[in-house]
């Protein structure tokens, strides 16, 4: 969930990918194709003629030597800058406060996650089908919302503990007087990530 | 209309991956590899001894990487390579499901896992056939819900509750994904339940 970008993950990732593809080929190419080496020497050899050419063209000041040389460090930090923010994208969203409402001048009401965390904790407490629970919120496009979390005895029926959740949601949403988003997972104890399939006993 | 359409987005953000794990393991290699070569082209810049190897050096070796390495150790990477390629560019083009679904419900989004669905099934398989537990085993993947009920030695078996009631149970879930109900009874049957 979190407020990812998921569709620029998904290009930044492809892009990546036919670069590595690109690698590969051209690694493929030189080892296997009669006088691909010579090629490559070639083609490696006249890119860093024209780079000290052009290097040459624009003299700088003191150690730098030249602009261009200059402009080449500055693309690699750029690029290094662009690496950081792809990875502080990842994930984020999640806040502590699920409501606020601003009272003009008598001041503000905030409705903290802990709240309904503890509401839905003492109404879920006799329950034996719900192992475990948690309550988040995150900042998603259209507003906070809420995540309950449960963590279901195994072959419980996930239809009980969904109607479950949606009498507890009514309940907030009678609480809060205005309906919030809400996600509701329905886990099982052991998060194993091992296979596609599922299986039980 | 616009709750819906809300509902639907949660659902599908929850049951696909973001894909977040390639990507922060992508970005953090860039990441290192740009502002390394940025640090050893100042370095070189200002005369200074190369912390791994100069831009220069760097240079002459992918120059000479063909004519120094054997043709078979280039292709064998390469290969390497290219597969690391074609799996990083399955994980971005791909549908990255993750093993989940999600129930009918009108307020809100529910997703549940599949292996709790899994333990369901068996659960109500087994007491709709009376069996004892480990006696049912079920699996949950792609579109097909798979029960396979071990017998009872000389109890026969009434695979039609069997069946009406897994179709209930599965009916009662309204998955966002319809699955395919298959029950296999084994020959072999549990002794001295």
């Amino acid at each position: 969930m979190r407020r990812t970008n998921r569709a620029v993950n998904r290009i930044l990732l492809t892009i990546v990918g036919l670069a590595i593809l690109g690698a590969g080929a051209a690694l493929i190419a030189a080892g296997t194709l009669p006088g691909a080496s010579d090629t490559w020497w070639a083609i490696g050899s006249n890119l860093t003629d024209q780079a000290r050419s052009l290097a040459g063209n624009a003299p700088g000041p003191g150690p730098v030597r030249s602009w261009w040389l200059a402009a080449g460090i500055a693309v690699l930090l750029l690029a290094a800058a662009l690496s950081a923010a792809w990875l502080a994208s990842q994930g984020g969203g999640r806040t502590p406060r699920l409501a606020e409402e601003s009272d003009g001048t008598h001041g503000r009401t905030v409705v903290d996650v802990g709240l309904i965390s503890a509401a839905v904790h003492e109404a879920l407490k006799g329950n034996k089908d719900v192992l475990s629970a948690s309550v988040s919120a995150w900042e998603s496009r259209s507003g906070t919302a809420l995540r309950l979390r449960m963590q279901a005895r195994k072959g419980t029926s996930p239809r009980e503990l969904a109607d479950t959740a949606e009498e507890l949601v009514q309940g907030i949403d009678a609480w809060l007087g205005h309906p919030l988003p809400v996600l509701v997972r329905i886990t099982s104890g052991a998060r194993s990530r091992v296979s596609g399939s599922r299986r039980a006993r | 209309m616009k709750q819906d359409r809300r509902i639907r987005r949660m659902i599908r953000r929850e049951t696909h991956s973001s894909r977040s794990v390639p990507s922060i393991v992508a970005a953090s290699i860039l990441l290192v590899t740009f502002l390394w070569l940025a640090l050893e082209s100042v370095l070189w810049l200002l005369k200074e001894q190369p912390l791994l190897a100069s831009p220069a050096q760097l240079r002459q070796w992918l120059l000479d990487l063909p004519a120094n390495t054997i043709p078979a150790g280039m292709t064998a990477a390469g290969v390497g390579l290219g597969i690391l390629g074609l799996l990083v560019i399955g994980t971005a083009v791909g549908k990255g499901r993750r093993p989940r679904r999600a129930l009918a419900s009108h307020r809100m989004a529910t997703v549940v896992d599949d292996d709790v669905i899994a333990a369901a099934v068996s659960s109500k398989t087994r007491l709709a056939a009376g069996l004892a537990p480990g006696q049912v085993t079920t699996t949950v993947g792609g579109q097909s819900v798979r029960v396979q009920v071990r017998p009872t030695s000389g109890v026969p078996l009434h695979l039609e509750s069997i069946t009406t009631a897994l179709d209930a149970e599965l009916a009662a879930y309204g998955l966002n994904r319809p699955v395919k109900r298959n029950v296999r009874v084994l020959n072999e049957g549990a002794v001295g339940q």
